[in-house]
């Protein structure tokens, strides 16, 4: 029986469908940050206004610093614990997968509400609070990124020949183990601080400003310039993200040569 | 450090068994995402002067801005999950089948982007394409289709479904596209053999499967429309009253409730609707986990 080929119709319609759906409000909004003064003609002028704005840079680098900082105590917290979990601590597998689910169910509003009635003053007077509610919404993807990694290597098989030969635990974490998941890791990391650069529902909500929030602000007195940034950031995440694709692809092929 | 104590804790206690390495990550869950839930959910039940009560609920279950509020949410993330999960399954299906290589790793990243970095950036988007002075309102309006001659704006209703939109079917494309890429070969190959024709094949075979999956994807994005904040605040200002706006003003002290704890009581609500969204989320996992195993 012959099979009629779909191919072109179908990936001619997804290719119109999406560019409708993304690309033009994409371009729509490229097209609006470039506006010239007035309106009128082709300019920079929304870019510039950006950048001598109060507050730019302390919330850009705010914004930095705590990204970096979720990023490295969520290896910190995590790479541990899941290694152990998939060597020894099969038992408590569930208990922690379901943990790592959960900021998936609770609403990220409701989790600040809740931060506001249980955290210490202490904690509440400091904007590095944010930071463990960072690693928190990122579990779950960080969680999945470490494990599917960790599932790929013979790491009983690693960890054991390392033990042998002698090797601390902390030396075999991070001489063994982390080399060999570095994919998971890289993930991780990225994955955290691309979620924290951007998260705007809790910071907002326990009145911290960071640069989600100070957009947003700045938008009320030009929303050209408020765009302007919407359409770098955006723009900017997707290469970045592509770059890092790309780059862990060609890293996956050379390992899988290697061996 | 806490490593580090953690792991020769685990060496000096044995073979195996200890829950001690994990001390760390149970203590950092139950303090920031434990406790502040259940601290929320005991303030709920407290009124005015400290006394237990229910009464911080009633507002929300008798007609009223918070009954009307969940209303609303709970339509808006319907509807945007119908739609994202649709569209977003009929990408997924192209990009298996067609992007492969380097093409797909991009693709991948596309949708990742599009699908979390929501929020603010994406409410001013749309603000540029489909506002009154957007480009696309322009354009659309040179071909003839004046799409704010009705009762159209970007900050109604119909505005925050299509920004929604935009999200849940990028997030559809990246939860759905491991099932599509899990249907194997040799069950079409198996059922070419057995004579069935494609559509066959479709009704009998690969649909029965994806089935699960599907409906596993769709409470998911009904749970993330349910929940998401930034992109309707950043771009309704509270014009379309949705649960997490109303829960935000409360909190910034923008409307005035004669009860205190009102904002605790709607917060324990939501987690409540995303709870029974994500049972079905896990119970449909169960059952796609079924399917694959076999």
């Amino acid at each position: 029986m012959k099979r009629i080929s779909l191919k072109w119709p179908l990936i001619i319609f997804s290719s119109f469908l999406s560019i409708i759906i993304f690309i033009v409000p994409l371009y729509g909004a490229s097209l609006y940050s470039f506006r010239g003064e007035g309106g009128k003609g082709h300019s920079l002028v929304n870019y510039q206004w950006l950048l001598h704005q109060d507050g730019f840079y302390p919330s850009l680098f705010t914004s930095l610093k705590l990204a970096v900082l979720a990023g490295l105590l969520n290896l910190i917290l995590m790479v541990p614990t899941m290694v152990y979990l998939n060597l020894k601590g099969q038992r408590y597998k569930s208990l922690v997968d379901f943990l790592c689910i959960l900021p998936l169910i609770i609403p990220v509003v409701s989790l600040a509400i809740g931060a506001q009635v249980a955290m210490p003053k202490i904690l509440q007077n400091s904007e590095y609070e944010l930071v463990f509610f960072f690693v928190i919404i990122a579990l779950p993807y960080t969680y999945r990124a470490l494990d599917t990694s960790l599932q790929t290597v013979a790491l009983k098989t690693l960890v054991e020949a390392s033990r042998s030969l002698g090797a601390t635990w902390t030396r075999t974490i991070i001489r063994v183990i982390v080399p060999a998941i570095r994919s998971g890791i890289t993930g991780a990391l990225f994955l955290t601080f691309a979620l924290s650069i951007g998260e705007y529902t809790i910071t907002s909500l326990l009145h911290w400003e960071t640069f989600p929030t100070w957009t947003v602000v700045a938008a009320q007195q030009n929303i050209l310039g408020a765009i302007a940034i919407s359409v770098f950031s955006f723009v900017g995440a997707i290469a970045l993200l592509s770059v890092i694709a790309l780059f862990s692809k060609k890293s996956a092929q050379k390992a899988e040569v290697e061996e | 450090m806490e490593v580090v104590r953690a792991h020769s804790r685990a060496r000096s206690g044995g073979r195996g068994t200890g829950v001690l390495p994990l001390l760390p990550f149970f203590i950092f869950t139950g303090f920031f995402l434990l406790w502040p839930v259940i601290a929320v959910t005991l303030r709920s039940l407290h009124g005015n002067k400290n006394e237990w009560t229910l009464a911080n609920y009633r507002p929300i279950l008798k007609s009223g801005p918070y009954f009307h509020a969940f209303v609303v949410s709970l339509k808006l993330s319907l509807i945007t999950s119908i739609i994202g999960s649709i569209l977003g399954a009929f990408f997924a299906y192209v990009i298996v089948k067609y992007a492969r290589g380097k093409f797909g790793a991009v693709i991948d990243s596309v949708s990742a982007v599009f699908a979390n970095s929501g929020g603010v950036p994406l409410a001013f988007m749309f603000v540029a394409a489909f506002g009154t002075e957007g480009i696309v309102t322009k354009l659309l309006k040179d071909l003839g289709w004046d799409i704010y001659a009705g009762h159209f704006t970007i900050f109604s209703f119909t505005g925050v479904v299509m920004v929604y939109s935009f999200f849940q079917v990028p997030l559809m494309v990246l939860v759905f596209k491991p099932a599509i890429a899990g249907l194997r070969k040799e069950w079409l190959e198996a059922s070419t053999n057995l004579g069935a024709s494609s559509f066959t094949y479709w009704r009998r075979v690969a649909i029965p499967i994806l089935i699960p999956s599907f409906i596993g994807a769709f409470f998911l994005l009904f749970a993330g429309g349910f929940s998401a904040y930034a992109t309707a605040r950043a771009l309704t200002v509270g014009t379309v009253p949705l649960v997490p706006i109303i829960i935000g003003t409360l909190v910034d002290g923008n409307v005035i409730s004669d009860q205190a704890n009102l904002g605790d009581a709607l917060a324990v609500g939501m987690i409540v609707v995303a709870t029974v969204a994500m049972g079905g989320y896990i119970w449909a996992q169960r059952k796609a986990a079924k399917w694959r195993n076999s």
